[in-house]
């Protein structure tokens, strides 16, 4: 596997920029062909059972308003779900940060004096990196979802948040698994693969007492907590163990039970194109004789709550983590989800990312877009992610003009000369003379522009351009109506 | 923990400064939730026949196989499903009624079973709370008939009982069959499966792999 090493960690603060991290990617053809056929499939799957629903665009609207109200009453929600959880015996955490809720973690595990953990995929625990840092106070987390123990044995990095090791194929899960679980004669045949992870797992479900998940929703009403998930690892996590710790953003919640019938109906659609996912499991606190008898929900901020100060950025929470905008997305298919740096990559995490960072990292994700709106077309909860992505690239824009090195860098002066002189038309119109003359020394006989100097030739090295019309379009329109007189 | 309690605080601070000009106080919030538009299907339009046809149909596009049958011969149609299964130990529910538990085969009464002991029976028979049909959903709310959530977990083979009185065609419909939310709730489309690995569906990963519905026509 040594084209992963190429890869950074997905850790934004030391991720190089994405024009630069998906360099290894483009030169790596079969990972961009395992990425392209899995985005093919789901987007397949999506597309057909999204068009039997006759309501879509009904339960996209109700959901997007749901989420929005949650995300103006936030502070209410949170407190109802904190009561009615602790009501049926549930231990309700805040942590402000990722460090505050890996202790947290910790000092839970400590106190059940659990070594091992068992896990169920978590967007969150990823986030907050939790599994070095178990690693680091020697305590060994398994994950116990197909793709995530592919992961873990492979020593890889999650590429999508549904389905994490869509850059790997067979071959590759095969050679993984024979070498960390020791059978040789392993065949490369899905069906085999599956089975060798159930013999490897059932064990640890039965003998490890501790578990870990996050939480696809919060149900403010009742106090429950709902897992969404297809292969029964997740009911594994949460039946078995006698002490079960959930991490889950403070955004998750919904005001009522009766909401999860259109955030259901939603999200198994979108993320695999199924009309339902195999398994969910709404539980609530502790219920006697059935399932944990300790349960622990971590509510995490880590920057959530200043996004919802911001008005135009405010949406980004009502995400429900669904992946339909990055296997819609025409730069996620060709790039894969390593290049975004984060472990959320694609249009969401183009825009959630510097956001969780406060605008102090992956500043170039807000660029790794064409702006073509796809991801807002399959949002169900209709985030309108080009609006975000601009806002947040006229931030970052902002936030350059304040450094001194900006006054030498060409790009910026020369947009600040465009605009002064877009301001006034006789300087737009001298201006344009002398480019039709200046730009004729670089136009060839077909009348194309193919390479220019200095920041121009940003602009020329993927792409022609046309040389300036010897009549400009102002004259030209003048001249017609002269003419029609 | 006063980090933690220090944190609340914090947290809560944070989003009250974040939302000062939306959040509404407690009687208004209210109001404006009831307000809120949800112009998506409530009730499907399907005839009850048409529910009961999609029900299956979508139960065996999971790979999960449906029998149908009368409330009078029910307890042969158990017996005749449990002897096809070709298994012997089964877990149940405290709640089933007895005339379920067909002669012939050795039942486990679930009163709290150790894993271990759920774990080495061949299979589990439970009834359930509601079927959907739009998406061939079975949910339990773990009652006695339906179990601790365990029991339908662990063992390789699931017979499910649902009833066509319990068969709705959407899921706002099952959500319109109770006003108290239940405490646990478990929702199964089809058996356990992944697509993990080349987005290739492999049925039955960790919960049980195979599934079996009896279809009770219970109603007039």
């Amino acid at each position: 596997m040594s084209e992963q090493l190429d890869h950074p960690i997905l850790d934004p603060r030391y991720a190089p920029p994405f024009p630069k991290a998906v360099l290894p990617v483009l030169r790596n053809p079969q990972l961009r062909k395992n990425v392209a056929h899995a985005i093919d499939v789901i987007q397949t799957k999506r597309a057909r059972l999204v068009a039997e629903k006759t309501d879509w665009q009904d339960l996209r609207s109700s959901a997007s308003a749901i989420r929005m109200h949650v995300l103006e009453n936030l502070g209410a929600y949170l407190e109802e779900f904190e009561k009615n959880c602790t009501a049926r015996g549930g231990i309700v955490h805040w942590a402000k940060d990722a460090e505050e809720a890996r202790k947290i973690v910790l000092d839970i595990l400590r106190e059940e004096k659990a070594e091992e953990v068992i896990k169920i995929k978590t967007m969150t625990s990823a986030e907050i990196q939790l599994n070095p840092y178990l690693e680091e106070q020697g305590i060994k987390a398994y994950e116990t979802d197909l793709a995530e123990i592919i992961l873990q044995l492979g020593k890889q990095e999650p590429s999508h948040i549904v389905v994490p090791a869509l850059h790997v194929n067979r071959a590759q899960v095969r050679e993984i698994f024979s070498e960390s679980m020791h059978l040789k004669d392993l065949s490369d045949e899905p069906r085999e693969l599956t089975n060798a992870a159930r013999q490897y797992l059932r064990g640890k479900f039965l003998s490890i007492p501790t578990a870990i998940s996050g939480a696809n929703f919060l149900v403010a009403e009742t106090g429950s907590v709902a897992v969404v998930e297809s292969e029964g690892n997740g009911r594994m996590c949460l039946t078995l163990p006698k002490t079960m710790i959930t991490i889950a953003g403070i955004e998750k919640v919904l005001p009522t039970f009766k909401d999860l019938e259109v955030t259901l109906q939603l999200l198994g659609r979108s993320a695999t194109g199924e009309r339902m996912n195999p398994y969910n499991s709404i539980w609530t606190g502790v219920t006697p004789g059935d399932g944990p008898e300790r349960f622990h929900v971590i509510l995490l901020d880590n920057g959530r709550s200043s996004i919802l100060a911001k008005e135009t950025e405010r949406q980004t929470l009502k995400c429900i983590r669904c992946a339909a905008c990055m296997n819609s997305c025409p730069v996620y298919r060709q790039t894969g989800g390593h290049a975004y740096g984060s472990v959320y990559p694609g249009p969401i995490g183009a825009i959630l990312t510097p956001q969780l960072m406060q605008m102090q990292h992956a500043q170039s994700l807000p660029y790794a877009s064409s702006l073509c709106g796809a991801c807002y077309e399959v949002c169900p909860v209709k985030i309108n992610i080009p609006e975000v992505l601009l806002e947040l690239r006229s931030q970052v824009v902002n936030q350059d003009r304040k450094k001194l090195a900006k006054l030498f860098d060409p790009m910026h002066v020369g947009l600040l000369v465009a605009g002064r002189i877009f301001s006034s038309a006789w300087m737009f119109h001298t201006a344009q003379w002398f480019g039709k003359i200046g730009l004729k020394l670089f136009t060839r006989s077909d009348g194309w522009i193919h390479s220019l100097p200095s920041v121009g030739g940003k602009w020329t090295q993927i792409r022609d351009l046309r040389a300036l019309p010897d009549e400009p379009f102002h004259v030209w329109w003048a001249n017609r109506k002269k003419e029609a007189r | 923990m006063t980090t933690a309690t220090g944190s609340r605080q914090y947290i809560l601070d944070h989003i009250k400064k974040a939302t000062v000009s939306t959040a509404k106080p407690a009687e208004f919030r209210t109001e404006v939730y009831e307000a809120l538009h949800r112009p998506y299907v409530h009730k499907g339009q399907r005839s009850r026949k048409e529910t009961l046809e999609l029900m299956i149909e979508r139960l065996r596009e999971y790979d999960a196989g449906v029998v149908e049958t009368t409330p009078d011969k029910l307890a042969a149609t158990i017996a005749a499903q449990l002897a096809e299964s070709g298994r012997k130990v089964f877990v149940v529910p405290p709640g089933l009624p007895p005339e379920w538990l067909a002669a012939g085969f050795e039942f486990k009464i679930d009163k709290g079973l150790a894993h271990a002991e759920i774990e080495k029976t061949d299979g589990v028979m439970t009834a359930s709370f509601c079927g959907v049909a739009d998406s061939g959903t079975i949910v339990l709310h773990h009652s006695d008939s339906e179990g601790r959530r365990v029991i339908s977990l662990l063992p390789d083979f699931h017979l499910c009982i649902l009833r066509t009185s319990q068969v709705v065609e959407t899921l706002p419909e099952y959500f319109a069959r109770f006003t108290v939310p239940p405490l646990l709730a478990t929702t199964i489309s089809g058996p356990s499966a992944t697509a993990d690995i080349e987005m290739t569906r492999i049925k039955g990963v960790h919960g049980p792999r195979f599934l079996q519905v009896i279809l009770v026509h219970d109603e007039a």
